[in-house]
């Protein structure tokens, strides 16, 4: 059987309940905890009437589910190659995409999705006027057909075959080259990504702390204690023991959430596309073009180093302006942890081989003027200064000391580190201090050059220039602007007498 | 394919960018800048003279506020000078030039087959001096693209018109 797109059709039917259910899971997690505030402190009637309120919520929910899902239709214009959307429950709404312009289309089943057997299809475009499309409700045949039609442009009767196979069979007819097992994730979470998931901490401490003190005021017992807790908890541990506390609660945090959110990472080749696979309780497919990928990046820091593994990152191109945090995300495509191998593996689908050879550039010492200047002497000044005003500031110099010393190694390292590699098919950017990244661009990435110099530098004929993709810039800072100038020269050879496209 | 040759490329050789003659922007743009400043002082010195009159402490040291406000427009006006000095446009057979800048000189270079569309605005004021301006669109996002301002009008369009002329042969190639 193969699926027609080109007659506009709904969703599957059971579209109705996840719409609907979503709208009440909204509904619940905005009013949850007024609602429990409520029904502790309140009488009967008025109980009576919020549940009543309730009742009416969920009707209306029911309503606008129905008619959303009557509502929405989408189909594959063939002639235009175009697909289409019509969807609005007040108003109508007309989406058109072209086919070309698409560079992503993502399968999602969450874990309600997973109880009905319906999965979310995504659609991601590029260019000026990116719109981000969804159809929340389809079964996996049609999904995935789907998919196909969209990612490989013509539709070809060899292609429907596979229609009739199901997801399973879907997964398994290709062999995964890339296959990231718990142990990896395991190492993986144990060195890298500290920064977030501090702030996941962070976050998830506040939110703790707040929530306790909210149910505590429904029950008219705030005096505090969450506070007080604190403040005696500070005076019994000493801050030693609490700091090895925390150190051991975000690495486990760490590993965790690197194991759930990574969980069965897998990457095989479909056809002309890359489907990778990855989620704990809700599996997440993701087919992905080689020739969108803008650029690719790969990193290691000490740690990983030691046991061979890298990170890497697949980036798409998210042209807009108005860009969220989600959108970059998504648009960045990550592997946790694959070995040299699998990292060589990657880099030969997305890039057709792996870059070799090349000629290094190195910075200019004068790099490090600035950032010294901002992170080492201006805080050291404001610190000497701090002496005549509030002399208790003395005795903190060992730190001080420590802080000089630590910045300025960090930012003689982040200069050793700053490089850029060039050759005839690919430009490497080398950057970091303790994840040590490769960004890696094909010169027919580039959307435009920018090189700057200061005034200042014109006689020690020290530059800058800036590449600009689609998927953010790669800039090689204070180098010697006689190459730099060469090198953009070549570089717009490369992108103007080539016809290649970008994506 | 007949014509097809292969030499060696000698990087030395390759057309410069950093030599290409640029086109000034018009001189009457630099009357919109200073219109826009006087402007700017009109609107701050009635703010300033509102606040002299209802404070007191602004009252007594009026001519420190007046001094720095008139100190900040006079390095307001050097800053414009100074990039208006600076800025330059080229177009070449395949790329656009811009350069630009206050205190860093910026060179942003776009080839023709990036450019995702082109924009011309006329401002209230750029109307009245018969100027517009350019606005080059790539899917490399804001900070790698161009605008020119202050090109007479007439340039402007026939710029506009060659641009876009440029990327309908490109788009037709490709889709060959």
């Amino acid at each position: 059987m193969s699926v027609n797109f080109s007659e506009p059709q709904r969703q599957s039917a059971a579209g109705i309940i996840t719409s609907v259910l979503y709208a009440m899971h909204q509904i619940v997690r905005a009013v949850i905890i007024p609602l429990v505030i409520l029904v502790v402190k309140s009488n009967k009637e008025v109980l009576v009437y919020t549940s009543i309120g309730f009742l009416f919520l969920v009707l209306i929910a029911v309503i606008y589910g129905y008619f959303h899902y009557l509502n929405f239709t989408f189909y594959l214009n063939t002639t235009k190659q175009e697909f289409v959307i019509n969807k609005g429950v007040f108003g109508r709404q007309h989406l058109t995409i072209p086919v070309e312009k698409i560079q992503q289309v993502n399968i999602n089943q969450g874990f309600l999705q997973k109880l009905i057997g319906v999965y979310s299809l995504q659609i991601d475009t590029a260019g000026s006027d990116s719109k981000e499309v969804s159809i929340s409700a389809v079964n996996g045949q049609i999904a995935y057909a789907l998919k196909e039609h969209l990612l490989n442009g013509d539709t070809k009767q060899t292609t429907a075959v596979q229609h009739n196979l199901t997801h399973q069979d879907f997964v398994a007819q290709e062999i995964p080259f890339l296959k990231i097992s718990a142990a990896t994730l395991l190492k993986i979470g144990l060195t890298s990504n500290y920064g977030r998931s501090f702030i996941l901490l962070l976050g998830f401490g506040y939110a703790v702390f707040h929530n306790i003190k909210e149910l505590l005021k429904a029950f008219d017992n705030e005096h505090g204690q969450v506070e007080q807790f604190f403040k005696s908890g500070f005076t019994l541990i000493s801050i030693s023991v609490l700091f090895i506390v925390i150190i051991a609660i975000l690495l486990a945090t760490n590993v965790i959430r690197t194991l759930v959110k990574y969980f069965d990472f897998q990457i095989s080749r479909q056809e002309r596309s890359l489907l990778i696979s990855l989620g704990f309780l809700a599996k997440k497919n993701t087919l992905l073009h080689p020739n969108k990928v803008q650029v690719t990046e790969y990193s290691q820091n000490y740690l990983q180093k030691k046991i061979g593994l890298f990170n890497m990152a697949l980036k798409q191109a998210h042209a807009g302006k108005e860009q969220s945090e989600s959108e970059i995300k998504r648009n960045n495509m990550e592997i946790p942890g694959c070995s040299p191998l699998e990292k060589d593996e990657v880099l030969r689908v997305i890039l057709g081989k792996i870059p070799q050879g090349g000629t290094r550039y190195a910075p200019n010492f004068r790099f490090m003027n600035l950032p010294f200047f901002f992170s080492v002497l201006l805080p050291l000044a404001a610190y000497l200064i701090s002496f005549q005003f509030i002399p208790e500031t003395i005795a903190f110099y060992p730190l001080a000391i420590i802080y000089v010393l630590a910045v300025s190694l960090m930012i003689y390292i982040s200069y050793t580190k700053h490089r850029i590699t060039v050759s005839e098919d690919f430009i490497i950017k080398q950057s970091g201090i303790w994840d040590i990244s490769q960004e890696i661009i094909e010169p027919h990435k580039i959307q435009s050059i920018s090189t700057w110099q200061y005034p200042w530098h014109k006689s020690l004929d020290i530059g800058h220039v800036t590449l600009h993709t689609a998927a953010g810039n790669i800039s090689f800072n204070y180098g010697n602007y006689t190459e730099i100038k060469l090198l953009v020269n070549w570089w717009l050879y490369q992108v103007e007498s080539r016809q290649k496209d970008w994506m | 394919m007949p014509h097809f040759t292969n030499h060696t490329i000698d990087i030395q050789q390759l057309p410069k960018y950093e030599a290409t003659l640029l086109t000034k922007p018009d001189p009457k743009y630099w009357n919109i800048m200073v219109i826009n400043l006087v402007l700017f002082l009109v609107f701050m010195g009635t703010g300033l003279t509102f606040l002299i009159l209802v404070k007191a402490e602004i009252k007594e040291n009026w001519f420190i506020w007046t001094g720095l406000l008139l100190a900040f427009v006079a390095f307001l006006f050097l800053i414009f000078r100074l990039s208006f000095k600076r800025r330059g446009f080229a177009l070449r057979e395949k790329d656009v030039l811009y350069k630009s800048g206050i205190i860093a000189e910026t060179t942003t270079i776009v080839p023709l087959n990036r450019i995702q569309h082109v924009a011309l605005n006329e401002g209230f004021l750029s109307r009245m001096f018969q100027l517009g301006t350019l606005q080059i669109y790539t899917a490399g996002g804001s900070s790698g693209e161009i605008r020119i301002a202050g090109i007479p009008i007439a340039q402007a369009k026939a710029m506009k018109e060659a641009l876009i002329q440029r990327l309908a042969i490109h788009l037709e190639t490709v889709s060959e």
